[in-house]
Formats: C-alpha cells, sequence, structure tokens
C-alpha cells in the first residue's frame, strides 16, 4: 500500500547549549511519517524521542536550537520557523500533543470545560453557546459521563485517568492532523492504560489522525503502533513495522530492549538489564553509539557509524552486523523464543 | 462555608478576648502615674480619690467585667495623659481615617504598579525589562528607606513647588508620602509577582497551553497571572489593613497627623486607656486581615475549600 507522507524529517540534529558546551541531543535524525498511521518512537530515558518531538512543534527550550536538517509539513520546511507567530500555525491546529502527566498538564484554577473551550476558540473560532456544545460533544468523545456537569468543575475533581481523558479532549478539539502523545499512559494506573490507549485509537478512526506515540514502554507499541521506530543517543538505530521490529530485531540495541521486558521475562530467570549508561552527548560519538555496551559489537563499530541497511522494503536498521562482510551473528535466545511464536503481540 | 466562618469568627473573638484580659491584667501592673496628668502636684488623698473614682481600687475580676460592660456599649474610656478627659473614641476618629486614606492609596499604587511590573518582569525575562526592574527592587530593598524618603521630600516639594508640611486640604501634598510608602510594597509585589510568574510558566499547563495554540501574551494573562497571584492574595487584605497602623517614619516626616507612632507615643506616657483601646484596634485588624485572607484565596483557588478538613491544601 503506498501510504501520502504527511511529515518527513531529513538529517535533523538538535542542540542543546549548556553551561557553555553544546549537547548534541539529535544526531542526524531522517523520519517519514505516513497519513494515517500511527508510529511509535521507542528509546530509554534521555534517548531524545521526547526532544525531537517537540521540535515539530516549535518547543524546543530556549537554549536548544535545530541546528541542521529539515522538517518537512505539507511542504513546507518548518524547521525555519523562528517566531512564536510562525509556530502558532502548526501548534494544535495541524500538530497536537498530549502530554505525560494528568496530574499537572490541566490549569488548576480554570474549569475543564473553558480549557477545552480556548482549544474550540483558538482552531474552530467558536465562542459562547456554539462553543459550549462542541466541548460537550468532545467530553462525550473521550468518554466522560454527565458532560454538562463535568464541564463547570475543576481538574482536581478528576481522577488521573479522567484528567487524561480532558487533556484528549482538548487536543482533539484542536482540530489536528497529527497528534503526538508523549508518554500518555506513564503516569496512570496499568487498569486505565488501556482504556487510554484504545480511546486514542478509537478517536484516530473517528478524526483520521496521524498519530505519533513516544513512549519507553514496548507493552504499548505493541498494542497500538503500525510502525516502531527505535531511538537511542539521539539516532534512530532500527526502523520498521511492528512484526518485524517485535519478530525479526536486527540491531543489537533492539534485541536488549525487548530482552530488558520484564512482563516476557521467564519466571525463575534473572531479569535482562542493558549494562552501562548511555554515552555523553557532549562528546562527538565516532562509531555506533551503542558500541560500548554492545557485547556484539565488531571493531568497526567503535571507528564508523553504520549506515542504514535495508531488511525489508519496511525495515531497516543501523547497525554493521547486517554488512554482508559481518561475521555472522544470531540474536540472543530469547528473541528467537518470541520469534517462534511463543508470545501474542496484542494480548 | 457560612458554618466555617461562623466557627472562624468565634475563634477569632475568643483570641480577641484573650489578648485584651491579657493586655488589660498587664497594664494594672504598671505605675499609677499614667492615670494622672499632674501627678506630682496631688497629695496621698488626692490620688487615692482619683483612683477611687476611676474603680481602679476594685478588685481585679470586678474591673475586667466593667471594662467588657463599656466595651459591649462602644465605650473605649477617656484618655487620662495623651488628651486629658477627651474620649478615646474621639481622638481615634481624628487620626484613623487619614491613616487608612493614606495607606490605602499607597497600597493601591503599589498593587497596580508592582504586579504589572512583575508579570512584565517575567514575561521578559532576563531582558532589559527585568533588568532593569531587578535593579530597582533591589536598590529600595538595600537601601535604607529613610535615605531616599528624604530625598523625595527634598526634591519631590521643591518640584511640586509645595511645603514640606502635610496639608489634606491640597491635593499635591499626598503625592510624596503615598508615593514614598508604596515604593517598598510596589518592590515587594514586583519581586513576589516575578517570582512566582516564573514558577508558573515553567509548569506543564503552560507547556500544554502553547501547545495548544496559545499565544504568548494569552499565556501569560490568561493563564499564568492569576494562578501567581493566588499566593500572594493572602496577604493582600492584611495589607490593607495595616494601612490603619499608619507609617511612623513617614508621617513624622511630613508632620501627618495620623496613627503612625501612636501606640509607642501612649504607651512611653503610660497612657493605659489609649494603649488598651489601640491594642484592641489593632488585634481586631490583624484578625480580620486573615479571615478575609482566608476568604480571598477560596475565591481565587478552587482547588481550596475551607469547609471540609480533608481535600485542599
Amino acid at each position: 500500500m503506498e501510504q501520502k507522507t504527511i511529515l518527513s524529517i531529513k538529517d535533523l540534529e538538535i542542540e542543546f547549549r549548556l553551561r557553555g558546551k553544546d549537547l548534541h541531543v539529535i544526531r542526524g535524525v531522517s523520519l517519514d511519517v505516513h497519513e494515517g498511521e500511527s508510529l511509535a518512537i521507542v528509546g530509554e530515558s534521555g534517548c531524545g524521542k521526547s526532544v525531537f518531538t517537540k521540535s515539530l512543534m516549535g518547543l524546543l527550550d530556549s537554549n536548544g536550537k535545530i541546528a541542521k536538517g529539515s522538517i518537512t509539513y505539507n511542504g513546507t520546511d518548518i524547521s525555519a520557523y523562528r517566531t512564536e507567530k510562525e509556530w502558532m500555525k502548526i501548534r494544535g491546529g495541524e500538530i497536537a500533543m498530549i502530554l505525560q502527566d494528568p496530574m499537572t498538564s490541566l490549569n488548576p484554577l480554570k474549569t475543564i470545560g473553558a480549557q477545552i473551550e480556548e482549544a474550540v476558540y483558538l482552531h474552530q473560532g467558536l465562542k459562547g453557546a456554539a462553543a459550549k456544545q462542541k466541548v460537550i460533544e468532545y467530553l462525550r468523545d473521550v468518554g466522560i459521563h454527565d458532560p454538562e456537569t463535568r464541564y463547570k468543575q475543576f481538574p482536581h475533581e478528576f481522577s488521573g485517568g479522567m484528567r487524561q481523558r480532558v487533556v484528549i479532549a482538548i487536543a482533539i478539539a484542536c482540530n489536528p492532523k497529527i497528534l503526538i502523545c508523549d508518554e500518555p499512559t506513564t503516569a496512570l494506573d496499568v487498569t486505565i492504560q488501556a482504556q487510554i490507549l484504545s480511546l486514542i485509537n478509537d478517536l484516530k478512526e473517528k478524526y483520521k489522525l496521524t498519530v505519533i506515540f513516544i513512549t519507553h514502554d514496548l507493552g504499548v507499541v505493541a498494542n497500538v503502533a503500525d510502525r516502531v521506530v527505535v531511538m537511542y543517543a539521539g539516532d534512530i538505530i532500527e526502523e520498521g513495522l511492528c512484526e518485524e521490529v517485535f519478530f525479526d530485531p536486527k540491531h543489537p540495541y533492539t534485541w536488549a530492549l525487548l530482552s530488558s521486558l520484564p512482563q516476557l521475562g521467564v519466571k525463575g530467570e534473572e531479569l535482562y538489564s542493558i549494562k552501562g549508561t548511555p554515552p555523553n552527548l557532549y562528546k562527538k560519538i565516532e562509531g555506533d553509539a551503542f558500541a560500548p555496551r554492545n557485547p556484539y559489537a565488531l571493531k568497526i563499530d567503535f571507528i564508523k557509524r553504520p549506515p542504514f541497511f535495508q531488511v525489508s522494503p519496511t525495515h531497516k536498521a543501523r547497525t554493521w552486523l547486517l554488512d554482508p562482510r559481518a561475521p555472522k551473528v544470531d540474536p540472543p535466545e530469547f528473541i528467537a523464543r518470541l520469534k517462534e511464536g511463543g508470545y501474542a503481540l496484542n494480548e | 462555608m457560612i458554618k466555617y466562618l461562623c466557627k472562624r469568627i468565634a475563634r477569632s473573638l475568643l483570641t480577641l478576648v484573650i489578648i485584651l484580659t491579657v493586655v488589660f491584667c498587664l497594664l494594672r501592673l504598671m505605675p499609677i502615674e499614667g492615670y494622672f496628668q499632674n501627678f506630682d502636684k496631688l497629695t496621698e488623698t488626692q490620688i487615692q480619690v482619683g483612683l477611687q473614682e476611676m474603680g481602679l481600687t476594685d478588685p481585679l475580676p470586678v474591673q475586667i467585667v466593667r471594662f467588657y460592660g463599656q466595651l459591649l456599649q462602644g465605650d473605649l474610656g477617656v484618655s487620662r495623659v495623651y488628651r486629658a478627659n477627651v474620649p478615646v473614641m474621639d481622638i481615634l476618629a481624628d487620626k484613623i481615617p487619614l491613616s487608612i486614606r493614606l495607606g490605602s492609596m499607597s497600597l493601591l499604587l503599589a498593587l497596580i504598579v508592582g504586579l504589572p511590573m512583575g508579570g512584565l518582569m517575567a514575561r521578559f525575562k532576563g531582558k532589559f525589562f527585568d533588568k532593569f526592574g531587578t535593579l530597582f527592587i533591589v536598590f529600595i530593598q538595600a537601601v535604607p528607606a529613610a535615605v531616599y524618603y528624604l530625598f523625595i521630600q527634598m526634591f519631590g516639594t521643591e518640584l511640586l513647588g509645595i511645603k514640606m508640611t502635610f496639608d489634606a486640604e491640597d491635593w499635591r501634598s499626598w503625592i510624596l508620602p503615598v508615593l514614598s510608602m508604596s515604593l517598598g510594597n510596589i518592590a515587594y509585589y514586583g519581586m513576589w509577582m516575578r517570582r512566582y510568574m516564573v514558577d508558573e510558566s515553567t509548569k506543564d499547563y503552560v507547556r500544554l497551553a502553547k501547545a495548544k495554540g496559545a499565544g504568548g501574551s494569552r499565556i501569560t494573562f490568561r493563564h499564568i497571572m492569576r494562578n501567581a497571584i493566588v499566593p500572594l492574595a493572602q496577604y493582600i487584605p492584611t495589607s490593607f489593613l495595616n494601612t490603619v497602623i499608619g507609617s511612623i517614619y513617614i508621617e513624622s516626616l511630613y508632620s501627618i497627623p495620623g496613627m503612625g507612632g501612636l501606640l509607642v507615643d501612649v504607651i512611653k506616657r503610660s497612657d493605659n486607656t489609649m494603649v488598651q483601646a489601640i491594642v484592641l484596634l489593632y488585634a481586631t485588624v490583624g484578625i480580620i486581615g486573615l479571615i478575609l485572607g482566608d476568604i480571598l484565596m477560596v475565591i481565587l483557588d478552587p482547588r481550596i475549600s475551607l469547609g471540609k478538613k480533608a481535600g485542599g491544601r
């Protein structure tokens, strides 16, 4: 199926100026987001996934800047935007965002009705009774009972899961094309997580959204994503369809990430954890950023940054192991077990 | 809420009674000179007769009951030394309005200038306006007030072409005292407003508002400002009521016959009835200020509910 690209990122580099030094947070990321898909960006804390998505909306902190590359949205290079005014054309109306912690992402002094209504006003130009009608519709959409009463209530009268629903309603009320969900379930109860994810999926169908999930939770990925992008130290190291990345991962980092899933561990065996810490981003990284923590690292991994090797038309990975000249390395036994289909993806 | 307020007021009255009783008892330990204007010239018998007339030879409990009885009828007694045989009420009635007018004007000025100043400093954090404002705040807080009060008086009166002393009838002579009095508060409100605004602006809900597509000034005025005022609001009623107390320095500088320094004055001259009345006034003002501050918080912040024990903050 040929898909239309809605957002195209080319060789994006983002730097932060911190205590007089430059921190290279994103190091040459290229990514195409297809219209109508749900894409998951996974990686451990500090790998740059949040910064990457913030840059798509011009929400980088003031000491960060796009040093190189382009972000093309609907034919316009939005990475060239400098003023808030330019970004306001994108924010909300084109790309909306759901933040991680619903307990803090609503204004405590405004009724939730007013907060959703602000989005309706900003992006649909509605006011008064018409706007209120719309808000109540959105509240119903996100599964809040008795929206007429809830409209007048304040965030502290809502539970965490309910607040996240309100945050989602705000995002939807902006009428966006792309919805970025920055760890939408991390701060929620496990019981609520599945509800929120399926809500996002329903809304995606209803409003024909393209959804980008940022998460470190591979369980979330398995539930919702069509495509997965694995990030490490500010770079994409593997990209492919959900099944491809889960059942046929190629990059040793993806192996390690999957192996450390506690849900998929075997009782009695010690839980796997990745040794070491991510590299220091102040320094220029030579070769493969994961090499120092990679038991499968080749000599060249420390010298030359691997290019992407295409595994299938939709699957590629940035590791020298895929080079025809590389010695044959089998993925850890655990991955093979996954492959044999011992675990269903959408349980 | 109503129930809470009733309880709160009842408790405040009790506090007031305790304060008054303690002060009343302490004042009985003061030398008896305070009850007579020309103590030195009086004979022992004259003094005894005088004390008896004033009921001061009665046992303490009787005196206390009589004091509260008079108080309930709105009688604060008669000044003995400060202005002999003039009812305390009349003395205060002349002074209080002047101090309140002066104080409330200066507080109003401080709020009108200070809050937006802090807001703008936060909005343009690190830019010229912020640096300029910080300089102003540091100056006001570091330099002793007496120094710039004097400068304002000297240069201000010359500039306006008015006399150094205060004249309630001439509106121009209000300008300098009000301005001098408000400077400290402008710096205070400006500093805290900036601080709370900066605090708020790093919160998640501001990020969400930005992601929603709200612009800079919309975020500043519709989202952050009110949230930043909440922690400050608690103190506004107290500082308003404190204007009754007056400013010793400003009032003496411009010879304003207000409340400033009155308490110190009457204590020095051991005018016990005056001390008693002024203590009553200040204690009431303080307690009302606290209650009003709490009510204002409830109005501004829906999370705070005074009625319930659980929940809120």
